[in-house]
């Protein structure tokens, strides 16, 4: 017998429940996809600007640096160690910075806050969101001389335009305070409130001589990677791969998540809230497969007893009802493709724009989050949503299955 | 015709159907309240958060202090102006502040030094029970500093250590001096926990060369049911020739966060009912449907379609009924012990900070009678439009085909 066809046929026997009980689970589709999509999206966008932000996916400095970030700790033969890193595999970028905290002071004030030192020719709108993020003038050209680039907020502040004089102190490798005059050659506005109001680019040949530095001396290396998911295993690659290297003496290697802790614990809160949501819808959706297929078994009860009194197998009718719960979860999944495919069609290339309701300074774990709503897919989402779908659908059908199978032939060629 | 009676009995004959429906539905419900109540209880939580820690209700500067917060830009008569605001029945604390570089051992860190009017501050703000160690300001002990967490960090410095202060006084000459650190604050906001340096105002007013005025009153309304904006323009009656704005105004990010909140909770319960009523619907179709000889016999012997129709409201809203009251108490249950112990974040995500604010990691629900009641009022306007389709089905049936149905 064909169970198979049997199957298809009894759902259809019942066109409207099915259609209903179907849109239930393509309606599930689409929210999931909806949802999934977005979060992959922003998840990997908000880590792509974090990353962008100076200290790369993953991240190569000296011991302890993240947790006392002073300047007498620092990375050593950082030249040859960036180019053993930029030919791995996974990475697309490694530059070599120097961070540090510093005061800047104009004519007549003065305000706290930090510095990326950078070779310009290393760094480029791709890998530095404060170069993508330049509004006025330029980066300055070389990493020698006197040039800075700071945040508009903190050009405000200090009454500072293009051209004009800035001096920054902070202490230096032996902890001396040491300060040194800078010309501001470029203003950027990231959007990022304590961003834009106290950071500030500097030249990095000029700074290392400032804080006593040789050439080829910094605080940290930032990795970028093709793929932001590969984060652990590039951290991991490169711990095994290089420890052998003098420069790794005293340095750590972390990852996005280790280096931006309140980003990580942003993404880790709303993904889990997100995925608790899905799943509970998931339930719902669950319960009306459920009745669908209790009624439509219970409905059946004479039927099924004949069928079992001609000679058909428990077994059999289990089989039969869960390939019924298989073929609805099919249809219903084709009806989610194709409710979802133009949804996900706009969401993938255009997506909603939410820029007027944000309002500046949208900023979650202190990324800026861009205001267009959008959603693209990971492979292992898709996969994830299709198992779930036929999870749900075969766990909701087994109840009823179950039933199914066991129905007494006499007692129930009894009832009407 | 008694149809409570006969919709009760119609529900019960099909107890399978009636469970799944009605525990799917009390399901969903349970899910709102609590979603409801936690939605509730983070509004509630960031406004303390925002409000009680740092910003106060109301915050009068000079004008043009808050686009660039100049040493020289101070209100002038700023005690009178609290005596006069505390006259009124506010609660009203002015603070100064400055600019610099705190340096200790080899680390160095821009800070923003934040003197505290230790006699007014703590009608104000709650700061002084945030701290993480040590303790908060002292009056006696004018080289205690207070600083935020991760500026302590930036700094390696814990409770007890020394740290040397380096800037640009009012009166033109450096302002240096040694400190000595008496705690260290939780996380309160990014630029709290960046750069904030505490310390009592004489102290600070002596390292400035500030004799005189503040840069910020930061005003307390004493009802916190009152009207925000009401009491901004009560405060800015006091405070002519200043700039006078609530938290809303100065922080709109997080204002705007707190007001969609409820179009959250809303999304969520559009989404969670959209799928509950196709549960109902297909529920109440096939009910309807596998009745349709039943019903073409009660229309023969004189039963008003209006009757099928308030017979099959009667059956939906029997189960909506239950389905309700056991989400109520369920929800209400759960959602209390939430309110009480909190959901503990912080092994999920070690800070959460969002538009600038650092928040606390054990979420608190709130119950509220809306959190309580929103979902139950939405359960059964979705269920009644869900069920307009059987119910019309079943009323308008011709009773000679129905009875011949099959």
């Amino acid at each position: 017998m064909n169970v198979n066809r049997l199957a298809w046929r009894n759902l259809w026997r019942r066109k409207r429940r099915t259609l209903i009980t179907a849109f239930s689970i393509g309606f599930g589709v689409m929210l999931s996809v909806t949802f999934t999509g977005s979060g992959d999206y922003t998840y990997t966008n908000m880590i792509d600007t974090g990353a962008s932000m100076g200290m790369g996916h993953v991240t190569v400095q000296p011991k302890g640096y993240d947790l006392k970030p002073t300047l007498d700790k620092r990375l050593q033969q950082t030249d040859a160690l960036r180019q053993k890193l930029l030919v791995m595999p996974e990475v697309t970028d490694a530059t070599v910075r120097l961070t540090g905290q510093a005061m800047f002071a104009s004519a007549n004030k003065s305000v706290g806050g930090a510095f990326i030192a950078i070779d310009p020719a290393n760094e480029s709108a791709a890998n530095n969101l404060l170069l993508r993020s330049l509004v006025e003038g330029e980066v300055f050209p070389g990493s020698n001389g006197r040039g800075i680039v700071i945040g508009s907020k903190l050009a405000t502040k200090l009454h500072l335009r293009i051209g004009k004089k800035i001096v920054y102190t902070t202490t230096d490798v032996t902890g001396e305070i040491v300060s040194d005059i800078a010309r501001v050659s470029g203003i950027f506005t990231t959007g990022v409130s304590m961003i834009d109001g106290g950071l500030a680019l500097l030249p990095i040949r000029s700074v290392q001589k400032t804080l006593g530095y040789t050439h080829d001396e910094a605080t940290l290396i930032a990795v970028m990677i093709k793929d932001q998911r590969h984060a652990e295993l590039v951290r991991d690659q490169i711990i095994s791969a290089e420890t052998g290297m003098p420069g790794m003496k005293g340095a750590a290697v972390l990852s996005w998540k280790q280096s931006q802790p309140d980003l990580a614990g942003v993404i880790a809160m709303d993904k889990s809230m997100n995925y608790i949501s899905q799943f509970l819808v998931g339930l719902l959706i669950a319960a009306g497969i459920l009745n669908t297929m209790l009624m439509s078994v219970l409905e059946r009860t004479r039927e099924f007893g004949v069928m079992m009194a001609v000679g058909m197998a428990p077994r059999t009718l289990f089989r039969l009802v869960m390939v019924e719960s298989f073929w609805l979860a099919l249809v219903g999944l084709v009806l989610g493709i194709i409710i979802t495919a133009p949804w996900y069609y706009y969401l993938y290339n255009t997506g909603i724009d939410f820029s007027g309701s944000f309002g500046e300074d949208f900023s979650y774990g202190g990324v800026l989050v861009d205001p267009v709503f959008k959603a693209r897919l990971f492979r292992e989402s898709i996969t994830a949503i299709l198992a779930g779908v036929f999870t749900l659908a075969i766990c909701a059908g087994a109840y009823p299955a179950w039933r199914a199978g066991r129905i007494p032939p006499v007692d129930s060629l009894k009832t009407i | 015709m008694k149809i409570l009676t006969l919709a009760s009995r119609n529900v019960y004959r099909n107890w399978h159907r009636t469970l799944v429906t009605t525990l799917a539905m009390a399901f969903a419900c349970f899910i709102m309240i609590l979603f409801a109540a936690l939605m509730e209880g983070m509004v509630q939580g960031s406004e303390y958060q925002v409000v009680s820690m740092n910003m106060g209700d109301i915050q009068i500067h000079a004008e043009g202090y808050r686009d660039d917060p100049d040493l020289y830009t101070r209100i002038d008569d700023a005690d009178g102006l609290v005596a006069s605001l505390e006259q009124q029945g506010f609660h009203a604390a002015p603070r100064i502040y400055g600019f610099g570089l705190a340096a200790a051992n080899l680390a160095s860190a821009g800070v923003h030094l934040r003197g505290i009017d230790l006699g007014h501050e703590m009608d104000v703000t709650q700061l002084y029970k945030h701290l993480g160690k040590g303790e908060w300001l002292e009056a006696s002990d004018e080289h205690g500093v207070v600083l935020g967490k991760k500026l302590a960090g930036t700094l390696g410095i814990d409770l007890g250590d020394e740290l040397v202060f380096v800037g640009q006084s009012a009166d033109g000459f450096m302002a240096n001096d040694l400190f000595t650190v008496r705690g260290v604050l939780k996380s309160v906001s990014d630029g709290i926990d960046r750069t904030g340096m505490f310390m009592t105002m004489p102290a600070l007013r002596e390292l400035m060369a500030v004799p005189d005025g503040a840069h910020e009153i930061v005003v307390l309304r004493p009802d916190r049911a009152s009207e925000l904006a009401g009491a901004t323009a009560q405060v800015e009656a006091v405070a002519l020739g200043y700039e006078t704005k609530n938290w809303k105004q100065l922080m709109p990010v997080i204002a705007r966060m707190l007001e969609t909140a409820d179009v959250q909770t809303m999304i969520m319960l559009v989404i969670t009912y959209i799928a509950v009523a196709t549960v109902i619907l297909n529920a109440m179709l096939m009910s309807v449907f596998e009745r349709i000889h039943e019903f073409g016999i009660m229309k023969a012997i004189g039963v008003s379609p209006w009757q099928i129709v308030s017979l099959i409201y009667a059956e939906t809203i029997i189960q909506t009924v239950v389905a309700s009251l056991l989400a109520l108490l369920t929800g209400w249950w759960v959602a209390d012990y939430y309110a009480q112990n909190g959901i503990d974040m912080s092994s999920m995500a070690g800070s959460i900070s969002y538009g600038g604010i650092a928040f606390d990691p054990v979420w608190y629900a709130y119950v509220t009678p809306e959190a309580l009641l929103t979902p139950i009022v939405f359960l059964f306007i979705i269920v009644a439009l869900a069920v307009i389709y059987p119910a019309v089905k079943a009323a308008v049936i011709r009773p000679v085909q129905a009875i011949y149905f099959r």
